[in-house]
């Protein structure tokens, strides 16, 4: 830029501008895109742990019928409001099912615009049900029924383990978590092509829960599965569990879709479930399987099992352990450690100082030689304590009962060690560090380490493991050294434009080929800037919600910062203590100008914080605001209980088991509730005055809804 | 646009809790520490923009196999954070005076295509997909940005 000195002066002093002026804009750009990184990972982290708070809540809830089933006589009514859920299927001959399940008496009218199947299905047939699905039609029980029948007829026949041959002129398709989303497994088949003797595809679990289409989810797969045995592998995964599916949104689905058959077809899905293979090999190299595995995997033994024993992977196949999950319980006792295990969420640099020591302690297994018995019943309800004495389970013979039946035959321990195999394989999560450690956030299944999986992958001669049950923002990421992928196919799996979906595709190279998409036109509008917006102020919204569940627990929390009731707390205790409350790994004070409308020299009036925080108006006159606030912080407790108590799927449940309901939820949370303020609540509920409850209603009178005006 | 370092002030130790979170964020490993190569977009996560040499005289001019596996602690970190925060960060004058370097006919306007050639070539460039990023919607059917327009939205983060 110029030659002569003098004349290029004024030049070259331009030449420098404008190079300031390109580093000035530079240096804002990426100053910009960092911090939406940021923000983006917070909004993540938000959702994640909320998710995984729920799936704890919910092991704690079945432990906890666990440790009731086995400490309660036979003849509690309690035990028996519960007992059917643990209950083996009893009709063990095929005929007898044949007979129950039997599809032939119903039928179908002439008003009926759906789809007709025939059977044995054809690709024309099953291309017809997803063209209805597309429609937003229904598929009558009929068809229902006789499809899953056939299902279950056809999956009995496979091993536990699918093996599988790559083929140049068929490269196979594999698809991660679906859980419900109908749209984004007719965005892969429009993309990819339909399932067919020429398109082998792989669908690695979790197709239901959540989303509200799993039981067309489930249809279309299985139709596929009918027509191509041979080509379409389904591998079971955590949420293909009829105890989950409970609170997660499946069992709903299929009540609310099939009023008068949607019991039997949930029964049918069940043993179907415990059917589903429980991996998938190809070419003897690439495992995939839901979860992952633990450095116990054995891939022989897992191929030995008995596979539909195991119904609910929550439970393992004898009542009378005591391990299991109860673990899990003890971790709630420990409140002294704080949060739990940074490893997963945003490590908390600032509260956890007992972690590390924490770590130290922990035993790696998370099942077998718990002592039960003397931790669980640090403050069970009275009532509790004294069934147990009346029916001689106290705590010195919990301990010799324990020991009783581990001097039982061997097949005990081989069941337990089976149990364990199968839980891994569909709950664990990987992890950067090296070790294998229990996977207390999920409540199941273990963390594994990147040396566990070089020595399984070594030990099983495989060079690659796909896994799913994580949602990755870009539907995929590898991790391990690349020895591992997730793939994870739900798009906006936490709110529109949280994440893409992704499958791969796979040659005999065995090199994975990555296809991303996301459903829904309105999100791919929107920028980079505009899709974190949305999705941050969704995921604050979820976070409000549980502050405001919260709300009594956290006034209290706060008490102890204000002894002088000022009704004033500094920023650092206000983050401190609801970390402390909430448990959920959150960065607080990255999030605090977000959540706090304003501080003075540091500090906040948190009486007015909880106030703004009222996010809802109780939609019924109840003046026990503690009453409330337990609804709401449990409403998916709540959800599970009634719909186990409700054995009949009739949606109302009488005032007692109303009460027993009450009774069961009062033990395991510990909370104080007198029986009065329970009798006067349900008769408030009785909306249609007729001496029960819709359990609907009442679910809906205490979800939270948000009246705040909010854009 | 003189560029004079401020004496570095201390941070609040409120501040630093936070800054401390926001570490946190970035640690995908679990260590409790960070790589070479996040600190610059740590540092402006965290409200600073220095140029990527500035960071990496910071850290020490380290090798390229350095950045790629180096990690660093928050008790390190804190220091070079300091470091950048006495750097001049940029007002919204500083802005639209380097913008209107480019101001050819002094109308307000700059050619969003001259922009972009800049942008690319020169100081620390950028790459096409960020540059497309950056000025969506901001150039006029002319191909014009209307500059202080263009900073008030882009400080408006």
């Amino acid at each position: 830029m110029g030659c002569g000195l003098g004349k290029s002066e004024p030049l070259l002093k331009k030449f420098h501008k404008a190079i300031s002026a390109a580093l000035l804009i530079q240096r804002w750009y990426r100053q910009h895109v960092a911090r939406l990184e940021m923000r983006r990972r917070c909004t993540w982290n938000i959702f994640q742990s909320i998710e995984y708070a729920g799936e704890q809540d919910q092991i704690k809830l079945y432990n906890y019928f666990g440790f009731l089933m086995d400490h309660f006589t036979p003849a509690s009514s309690e035990r028996n409001l519960i007992s059917h859920i643990f209950r083996k299927n009893e009709i063990c001959l095929d005929t007898e099912w044949e007979r129950y399940f039997c599809y032939k008496s119903i039928e179908v009218t002439k008003s009926y615009t759906g789809p007709h199947l025939t059977f044995p299905m054809t690709f024309c047939g099953v291309s017809k049900l997803v063209e209805a699905f597309k429609h937003k039609e229904q598929l009558h029980a009929r068809y229902v029924l006789k499809l899953l029948g056939e299902t279950w007829r056809l999956l009995r026949t496979f091993p536990n383990i699918s093996h599988v041959i790559a083929c140049h002129t068929k490269p196979i398709t594999i698809c991660g978590d679906l859980h419900g989303h109908l749209e984004d497994l007719l965005l892969i088949f429009y993309k990819n092509g339909l399932p067919s003797s020429d398109k082998p595809y792989v669908f690695n679990g979790d197709f239901v829960d959540r989303g509200k289409n799993s039981l067309e989810i489930l249809l279309t797969l299985f139709g596929f599965l009918l027509v191509y045995p041979n080509d379409v592998h389904l591998n079971r995964g955590n949420h293909e569990d009829h105890i989950v599916n409970l609170r997660y949104g499946f069992t709903k689905e299929v009540l609310g879709k099939y009023r008068v058959h949607g019991k039997k077809i949930l029964k049918l899905l069940q043993m179907i479930f415990s059917w589903l293979p429980l991996a998938t090999v190809i070419d003897n190299k690439v495992l995939i399987v839901h979860g992952g595995i633990s450095d116990t995997t054995d891939l022989d033994k897992i191929a030995r099992v008995d596979r539909q024993k195991y119904a609910s992977a929550l439970r393992p196949p004898k009542m009378k352990v005591h391990g299991c999950m109860t673990k899990m319980n003890e971790n709630r006792e420990r409140e002294a450690c704080g949060q739990v295990e940074g490893r997963r969420r945003v490590c908390s640099l600032t509260y956890h100082s007992s972690a590390p020591d924490h770590r130290h302690d922990l035993p790696r297994r998370s099942l077998n030689n718990t002592p039960v018995c003397s931790k669980l019943d640090l403050s069970v309800d009275e009532k509790l304590n004294s069934r147990c004495r009346l029916s001689g389970f106290d705590q010195a013979r919990c301990e010799v009962k324990k020991s009783d039946s581990y001097l039982e035959s061997k097949t005990t321990e081989t069941d337990l060690d089976e149990w364990k195999q199968i839980v891994d394989m569909l709950w664990s999560d990987p992890m950067p560090q090296n070790g294998c450690i229990p996977n207390e956030v999920r409540g199941g299944g273990c963390y594994w380490g990147p040396d566990v999986t070089e020595e399984v992958l070594r030990r099983n001669n495989l060079q690659l493991l796909i896994r799913s049950h994580e949602c990755k923002q870009d539907g995929y990421e590898f991790c391990h050294n690349r020895r591992v992928i997730t793939i994870f196919s739900a798009s906006n799996y936490y709110e529109v434009g949280s994440n893409r979906g992704a499958f791969i595709r796979m040659g005999p190279d065995l090199v994975p080929h990555f296809i991303q998409y996301q459903a829904s036109t309105t999100c791919r509008e929107l920028t980079l800037r505009q899709s974190v917006g949305w999705t941050e102020r969704s995921a604050l919204q979820a976070l409000r919600e549980q502050l405001f569940v919260h709300r009594s627990d956290l006034i209290s929390a706060f008490q102890e910062f204000d002894p002088n009731n000022k009704g004033m707390i500094s920023v650092t205790h206000w983050a401190s203590t609801t970390e402390r409350v909430l448990n959920l790994g959150l960065p607080w004070r990255v999030l605090r100008p977000q959540l706090v409308s304003s501080t003075q020299h540091g500090m906040m009036d948190y009486q007015q914080w909880i106030k703004e925080l009222s996010i809802t108006e109780p939609k019924l006159e109840i003046s026990d605001n503690s009453i409330l606030d337990t609804m709401y912080k449990n409403h998916s407790n709540l959800e599970t209980i009634f719909r186990i108590i409700d054995t009949d799927h009739s949606g109302l449940i009488s005032f007692k088991e109303f009460h027993q309901t009450w009774e069961l939820l009062r033990s395991h949370l510990k909370t104080e509730i007198s029986a009065k303020a329970i009798a006067d609540l349900a008769q408030s509920i009785d909306f249609n005055k007729d001496g029960s409850i819709d359990i609907n209603e009442f679910l809906e009178a205490f979800r939270l809804v948000d009246i705040s005006a909010h854009n | 646009m003189a560029e004079v370092a401020a004496a570095p002030a201390e941070f609040a130790p409120a501040e630093i809790e936070e800054f401390k979170e926001s570490f946190g964020l970035f640690d995908r490993v679990g260590d409790s520490q960070v790589g070479y190569n996040q600190v610059a977009d740590i540092m402006r996560a965290l409200g600073m923009n220095p140029t990527n040499k500035a960071v990496v005289a910071i850290l020490g001019n380290p090798s390229a196999d350095d950045m790629a596996n180096k990690r660093v602690n928050f008790e390190a970190f804190l220091p070079m954070l300091k470091q950048v925060d006495a750097m001049p960060k940029g007002t919204y004058d500083d802005y639209v005076e380097g913008l209107r370097v480019f101001d050819k006919e002094g109308n307000g306007t700059v050619m969003g295509a001259e922009l972009r050639i800049v942008l690319s070539t020169l100081g620390e460039k950028m790459s096409e997909v960020e540059i497309d990023s950056l000025m969506t919607g901001q150039e006029d059917e002319n191909g014009s940005v209307h500059y202080e327009a263009f900073v008030k939205h882009i400080m408006s983060v």
